[in-house]
């Protein structure tokens, strides 16, 4: 049974990492870009429905509605009028406007909302359901359904759209999607627009699970980077794998070795087989 | 002799004698300010980080604008050599000289057990797995009792250096790093290296063992980027995992870097001045500091891709430490 309850806490809270892993490794599949302000765009996501919620007086889940537009036209300009432009001098400079846009956004948010750590509350955030001798936590669950729905809504939305197939076509080979008369420029914009809208999400998620401050984007996007590339970059069910493979390494080793645990389990993944599980 | 042109004929480097006698008459004249302790004690507490920052800065560069070898894990030689000298003079009772011995000795040896890891990967993978590397090594020495935990260690040697002999021993680190890197780009190793850069497929192909080159840069960059931060480390007087591991000090180099040059050595020792002084002078606007250093690193990406140095270099045609060869030289 307590296997089970690892099982269970593990995928619950693995959809979470998965969902932090998404924005990432999109950028890495489509736009062929390392985004290391990724992490900062989560935190962002997170204080902008910390922020919200109370203000609006409504259920901090409903803010989504606003972050997730915002947060895409944020990442849509972004990419036009910055990254995209440092892009045409090469992949590195490109890769360092991500970094100094992070540490940029890291002061900002510190000097705009202070080092106070903060925390989205909901009123379900102790309860629990029992199933059997099964222990579920509610938050848990409502944290699994929004990451598992905002990753389904973007699987279909990549499989089932005109936009969703140019940004696969452009994935695949972006000279040829370009003859193709795929706008390219405008498809790793919206890439970029819809990575920061699954931040949002992801921000929401981990601001309702966690306590956080403007200096933990670094995990984050450590965790992201993690997931990523154990189930190999720009694979959609390999970052959902290994969302849950990282949750159940935090829930069995706590907060002491849970981190230790998923880097080993990285590198053992890297060692063994180095594009990730699901890599191409 | 259209080649002779074609090659930029004008570039001067350092093998020229004027060149050579300028920067001998520069180091001893570093050399002089601090043993006759001229300087005050605060302008030398500068010139101790710009040291320390440029030996760290030429050896990131050395991996990255050289050999195209990104890491985002040179904090872990960083902390592993501040607890090195840490638990070789506060436990052991042994000579800072020897702690940092020790911490060479242990950076170099991490440095080889992971090149066994490292070089199955490039570019982005290599880059996260070093810094996974480092954030091991903090979440190992966080749960370690000898060491203090996350408390961390203060660093007591009797009797404490003064700050003169620190500035000498970094000034010294300093020039045998530079004169490292630019020796170690001139022979026929820095040409393999560059070429692996540029082209690691091509490089392989013309018989460039990408293997040995990358080990050997890997674990000289190891060595003195351990023996500037035990000495950068004991200058603090403190070391706990958040400091010794942090990404903070990779992040500081990356920006020394990019403004002043990447993938030129004159490049780290320009960004390093700025960087130290433009720290001290942000301190002034707190909560202001990294939005500037950040919008300056991404104007610098933007506007001057190839750094301070780099763009000089391009305008006036004339190179410091030029990594260059030029056949011409021989045919005079």
């Amino acid at each position: 049974m307590y296997i089970a309850q690892i099982l269970v806490n593990g995928i619950l809270l693995g959809s979470v990492y998965a969902l932090l892993g998404i924005g990432m490794t999109m950028i890495f599949g489509i736009v062929k870009l390392t985004n290391l302000a990724h992490g900062e765009f989560v935190v962002l996501g997170a204080y902008l429905s910390t922020v919200l919620a109370p203000l609006l007086g409504i259920d901090p889940i409903l803010t989504l509605a606003i972050t997730v537009p915002l947060m895409f036209i944020l990442g849509f300009l972004l990419q036009y009028g910055l990254i995209g432009r440092a892009m045409k001098k090469g992949s590195e400079p490109a890769l360092l406007v991500t970094f100094g846009l992070s540490i940029i956004l890291q002061d900002g948010m510190l000097m705009i909302f202070s080092a106070d750590a903060r925390h989205i509350p909901v009123p379900y955030s102790k309860d629990t359901i029992k199933i059997g001798a099964l222990e579920i936590s509610v938050l848990h669950l409502v944290l699994f359904a929004i990451s598992l729905i905002a990753i389904l809504l973007l699987s279909l939305f990549l499989r089932n759209t005109y936009m969703g197939r140019a940004i696969r076509a452009t994935a695949d080979d972006a000279d040829v999607a370009a003859l193709s008369g795929v706008n390219i420029n405008r498809v790793y914009a919206i890439a970029m627009g819809i990575a920061m809208a699954s931040a949002a999400v992801a921000g929401l998620c981990v601001g309702m699970k966690w306590t956080y401050d403007p200096s933990v984007g670094g995990n984050y996007l450590l965790i992201a980077f993690v997931v990523v590339v154990i189930g190999g970059m720009g694979s959609v069910p390999g970052t959902l794998v290994a969302g849950i493979l990282f949750g159940m390494a935090q829930v069995i080793g706590g907060a002491s070795y849970g981190l230790l645990i998923s880097y080993i389990l990285l590198l053992l993944v890297l060692i063994f087989k180095p594009k990730g599980i699901f890599g191409k | 002799m259209a080649k002779r042109r074609l090659k930029g004929g004008n570039v001067r480097v350092l093998d020229s004698l004027p060149m050579l006698i300028i920067c001998i008459a520069l180091v001893s004249a570093l050399y002089f300010v601090c043993l006759a302790r001229i300087a005050s004690n605060n302008s030398m507490r500068y010139m101790i980080q710009i040291f320390l920052y440029i030996t760290m800065a030429e050896m990131w560069n050395l991996l990255s604008g050289f050999t195209g070898m990104t890491s985002l894990g040179q904090q872990l030689y960083i902390g592993l050599a501040g607890y090195s000298v840490a638990v070789a003079t506060t436990k052991l009772h042994l000579t800072l000289g020897l702690g940092l011995g020790i911490g060479v000795a242990i950076s170099v040896v991490v440095a080889l057990v992971m090149s066994l890891l490292l070089y199955r990967m490039e570019g982005m993978y290599f880059s996260v797995a070093t810094w996974v590397v480092a954030e091991i090594f903090e979440k190992l020495f966080l749960n370690w009792k000898y060491v203090g935990q996350g408390s961390g260690m203060t660093i007591r040697i009797v009797p404490y250096p003064r700050i003169h002999e620190i500035c000498v021993v970094a000034l010294t680190v300093c020039v045998f790093a530079v004169a490292t890197v630019y020796l170690l780009l001139r022979t026929k190793v820095g040409l393999g290296l560059t070429a692996m850069r540029d082209d690691i497929g091509a490089a392989s192909a013309v018989g460039v063992n990408v293997f040995n080159h990358k080990l050997l840069v890997y674990a000289i960059a190891a060595a003195f980027t351990a023996i500037a931060a035990g000495i950068f480390l004991v200058n603090k007087g403190i070391v706990y995992p958040e400091s010794g591991f942090s990404i903070s000090w990779t992040v500081s180099l990356i920006f020394i870097v990019i403004v002043g040059g990447s993938g030129t050595v004159g490049g780290p020792i320009v960004g390093s001045v700025i960087y130290v002084f433009l720290q001290e002078y942000l301190a002034r606007f707190p909560g202001w500091s990294n939005i500037i250093l950040g919008t300056i690193t991404i104007l610098t990406i933007l506007f001057l891709p190839k750094g301070i140095v780099g763009t000089l270099q391009e305008k006036l045609g004339f190179e410091i430490f030029s990594a260059k060869r030029f056949s011409y030289a021989k045919h005079r």
